[in-house]
């Protein structure tokens, strides 16, 4: 039991702070980032090249995938999003170069990181072993710590700072925020540019543990759109309970379920279709038409 | 009078124009390219009713999916016939997005455009995980579509016996083709067509005038996914074979892609789109590993430059739908 | 007789607060009957809650005798009880024409299946929705744009195009949301016309929702008032005027002077 709950925990933060940069785009662009997974790719991929091909410490491999990620989603703001949702009538337009941006992403990162499955050596050494009722490798703590510690972080700046208010103001209402003063564009990038950061750390925290392939991008999208879902899109609450949600039943489920095949998923999807079918918006989301 | 004229020449050209320039040339690659175009079209027409009603549609992968899978199963395990499993494939699709729809028609917009798209996902991991379906190696030495007869009339010969199969897959894929898209046009043009559009434009509105509109958006995407499934059942029946990857979230996305492209006001739009897409994808295939990235380039392209569709164009013309 | 509407103890609670507080009263067969009040007075939730558009917390509206309350708004509808909307919310991408003949739906014969294989049935059914839909147009007055889509439409023909769309269901009350917002003097009067001539020459029971005085002094047989959810005052547009309750109530509120 103390073993499913510890494995949840550890999963439902890395999952948290995914969902989280999806759903900051989200709320400030209303913008569905398809692309979110590539990044998350990326940036594991990123932290490969630094740590396992140019030796550096992790620590740097890490700033690097933030950095390198940070810069791509200012870039795909700036120069994709910005002018499609200045001039496109329909919601399908921006989802569409959402989807063209994970095709061109799973292009690049074939093309200059290959199809191989890359990892890193262990940061740490070592296994956790608490009486046999939770077995876990301190890597994977030092993980999990470090998400957590992250998902903190991301609270402090968005509750405290500057940057972090007018992106709240914005995503609120984005006229009401424009008439109080807030620099749309600005904060819009920066938004983008923090949520495809986000993404990055993840991979980057991952490459050490699962390591990564170019086939993770699309799955991963695809759980991030069920956090939100179950949080409820576009609320920083609901990002972190649907993160902590799905890692939970995941963790559950791939104890209890393990019996009958790999049937976790598909229960729940079943049991969000369920839920949503009670309440569309989520658990924290705001109701809507 | 002139709609009489353009069906005549379409069914002209696809039924024979196509096969004699292929006899001809002797390009008989290109009936496999048209044939998956045809079908192709066929689900994508689906989703373009599902945007007829105002919903954005990233799950048609999953119906096609399903499709495949029902007819495979009957075919290789309860011995049923091609042609028989056909319409059962269409059938059970709409009967499964009946009991999807319910919960998730609630929704609009991305939401609904996202709980779509994860259902793309799940329908590839459950044909992963149940035993009917043979997990990630998938079904595979489907036999060919057999005879079909009606009282010992031989409508369709068994396509094991034929000189040309792969003639036989494109006329056939032709032939459903035109039934999807003549019953498409049939709807759009009549009142259950002016009542999706009805509730793509104002879905309160629609119901104060007494339109059971959840009613209707179950119907339409029961349509929907009844395209799906047939077009997914007669694509396994061409490769023989079908698994879990056959059709995912990037085709899932494609089919979205074509209507797109082809335009969301005008019933051959998918059709069209389709076309050029395949094509495209097809003639990129010579540029080799740059083929995904340049085909992504182009597509991103093709937002910025037309961010409302190709369709778009005629609006800046002052052309009216 | 009995009365075509009545509203029973009708209550909506958003949480801890009570927006409609146990309102009763009846709607004649033929009448034209307007709910009034100062705004946030809970006019608008009470018209939901008559077109089934928001479920009741308690209490109950009756059609000709039949709960109608907490049933889908399109099953209300296809019982007669038609609501038209405040925003101009009409069919954008339609013609006016299109928007008329699209809102017949209640009057088909034939089934979808029919209209999809084109039954006689269904083509006798979009012959006499067209004709009935140029009657319509013609009887608001709007022949002259007909044809023009919905969406290039300026404020004042929306509002007739509304109507129509209502009139078009076939309705034995109609339910409008206040037809005289935003309009001018001469645009006002011309809408009492036309909501009288829709009671006179169609024969539809009118309850509307404004808070335009004077023109619900004008066009209503009888006024109900409603002040913090609750109802104040129910009677003639004389006895409205007279009554004390009233009074207090619009000089409680800003700028709303009771009128004429």
């Amino acid at each position: 039991m103390e073993q499913i709950l510890a494995n949840g925990l550890y999963l439902g933060a890395q999952y948290a702070l995914i969902a989280l940069g999806l759903t900051l785009i989200f709320s400030l662009m209303n913008v569905l980032n398809f692309a979110h997974g590539q990044m998350y790719v990326l940036g594991g991929f990123v932290t490969y090249t630094v740590v396992g091909q140019f030796g550096l410490p992790f620590i740097v491999g890490l700033v690097a995938s933030a950095l390198i990620l940070a810069l791509v989603g200012a870039g795909v703001e700036k120069f994709l999003f910005r002018p499609v949702i200045a001039r496109s009538k329909r919601d399908e337009s921006t989802m569409l170069l959402a989807a063209g941006i994970a095709f061109f992403l799973d292009a690049v990162i074939l093309l200059v990181f290959g199809e191989k499955q890359r990892g890193v050596p262990k940061i740490v050494g070592g296994v956790l072993n608490w009486d046999f009722r939770i077995i876990m490798p301190y890597d994977r703590i030092l993980i999990g710590v470090l998400a957590i510690a992250m998902i903190a972080g991301f609270i402090l700046f968005m509750q405290y700072s500057r940057a972090g208010r007018a992106m709240r103001a914005l995503a609120q209402d984005r006229i009401a925020a424009q008439l109080m003063g807030v620099d749309v564009e600005r904060y819009s990038m920066l938004g983008f540019a923090l949520g495809a950061m986000l993404a990055g750390l993840v991979g980057g925290l991952l490459v050490t543990i699962t390591g990564i392939n170019l086939g993770m991008g699309g799955p991963t999208s695809i759980k991030a759109f069920m956090m939100i879902m179950i949080g409820g899109a576009g609320v920083i609450s609901g990002a972190i309970a649907g993160g902590f949600i799905l890692g939970m039943m995941e963790s559950v489920g791939l104890t209890l379920l393990a019996a009958y095949g790999d049937i976790t998923y598909l229960v729940i999807f079943a049991s969000l279709m369920i839920f949503l079918a009670i309440r569309p918006q989520g658990l924290m989301g705001k109701p809507w038409g | 009078m002139r709609s009489i004229l353009g069906v005549t020449a379409f069914l002209l050209a696809v039924f024979v124009a196509v096969p004699w320039l292929i006899a001809v040339s002797g390009r008989w690659d290109f009936y496999y390219t048209l044939t998956s175009v045809a079908l192709l079209s066929i689900a994508s027409a689906g989703v373009w009713l599902t945007f007829y009603i105002g919903r954005i549609n990233i799950g048609q992968g999953a119906y096609a999916l399903a499709g495949g899978y029902v007819s495979a199963v009957l075919i290789t395990k309860a011995g049923f016939g091609f042609w028989l499993t056909l319409p059962l494939a269409g059938l059970f699709c709409a009967g499964l997005s009946v009991l999807i729809g319910l919960p998730i028609l609630r929704l609009r917009g991305v939401y609904f455009a996202m709980v779509t798209l994860v259902l793309t996902e799940v329908m590839r991991l459950t044909a992963l995980a149940l035993p009917v379906t043979n997990g990630a190696k998938g079904i595979t030495s489907i036999p060919l579509p057999g005879e079909l007869s009606v009282f010992g009339l031989v409508l369709i010969p068994d396509f094991a016996s034929l000189e040309n199969p792969k003639l036989a897959f494109y006329l056939m894929a032709v032939t459903l083709m035109v039934l999807c898209y003549g019953a498409l046009y049939r709807i759009v043009h009549s009142r259950l067509g002016h009542l999706c559009r009805s509730l793509q434009q104002n879905e309160e509105l629609a119901a104060s005038i007494g339109v059971n509109t959840a009613w209707l958006r179950i119907l339409a995407y029961s349509i929907s996914s009844f395209f799906g499934g047939i077009a997914g059942a007669s694509f396994v029946a061409i490769s023989q074979s079908v698994y879990p990857s056959s059709f995912q979230v990037a085709d899932s996305v494609n089919f979205m892609l074509n209507c797109f492209l082809g335009g969301l006001g005008f019933v051959f739009g998918p059709m069209l789109g389709t076309l050029v897409l395949y094509f495209g994808w097809d003639l990129l295939f010579t540029t080799g590993r740059y083929q995904l990235l340049i085909y992504s380039s182009l597509l991103i392209v093709l937002m910025l430059v037309l961010p409302n569709g190709v369709l778009s164009l005629l609006d800046r013309k002052g052309v009216r739908r | 007789m009995s009365p075509i509407i009545e509203v029973r103890g009708v209550t909506k609670r958003y949480g801890g607060l009570t927006a409609v507080n146990d309102v009763s009263f009846d709607v004649e067969k033929g009448e034209i009957l307007s709910v009034i009040g100062p705004n946030g007075a809970g006019k608008s939730t009470l018209f939901k809650l008559i077109s089934s558009f928001v479920r009741t917390s308690a209490g109950e509206v009756r059609f000709r005798g039949q709960r109608i309350s907490d049933l889908a708004p399109h099953v209300v509808a296809r019982r007669g009880v038609v609501r038209t909307f405040q925003e101009t919310t009409i069919f954008r991408a339609m013609t006016v024409r299109e928007n008329v003949i699209v809102a017949h739906h209640l009057r088909s014969k034939a089934t979808l299946a029919g209209f999809f294989l084109g039954t006689r049935a269904a083509r006798a059914d979009e012959a006499a929705f067209g004709a009935s839909a140029d009657d319509i147009i013609g009887f608001l007055g709007l022949d002259a744009i007909r044809d023009e889509m919905a969406s290039t439409l300026p404020q004042g023909h929306l509002r007739a195009l509304g109507m129509a769309i209502g009139l078009a269901t076939g309705p034995a009350v109609l339910l409008l949301d206040e037809p005289f917002a935003g309009m001018n003097h001469d645009e006002t009067m011309r809408m009492v016309t036309l909501v009288r001539r829709l009671r006179d020459e169609r024969g539809v029971t009118v309850l509307l929702v404004e808070h335009d005085m004077p023109a619900v002094m004008k066009i209503s047989d009888r006024i109900v008032v409603i002040n913090f959810g609750e109802k104040i005052a129910e009677g003639t547009p004389a006895e409205i005027q007279a009554n004390e309750k009233v009074i207090e109530a619009y000089l409680g509120s800003e700028d709303a002077a009771i009128g004429m």
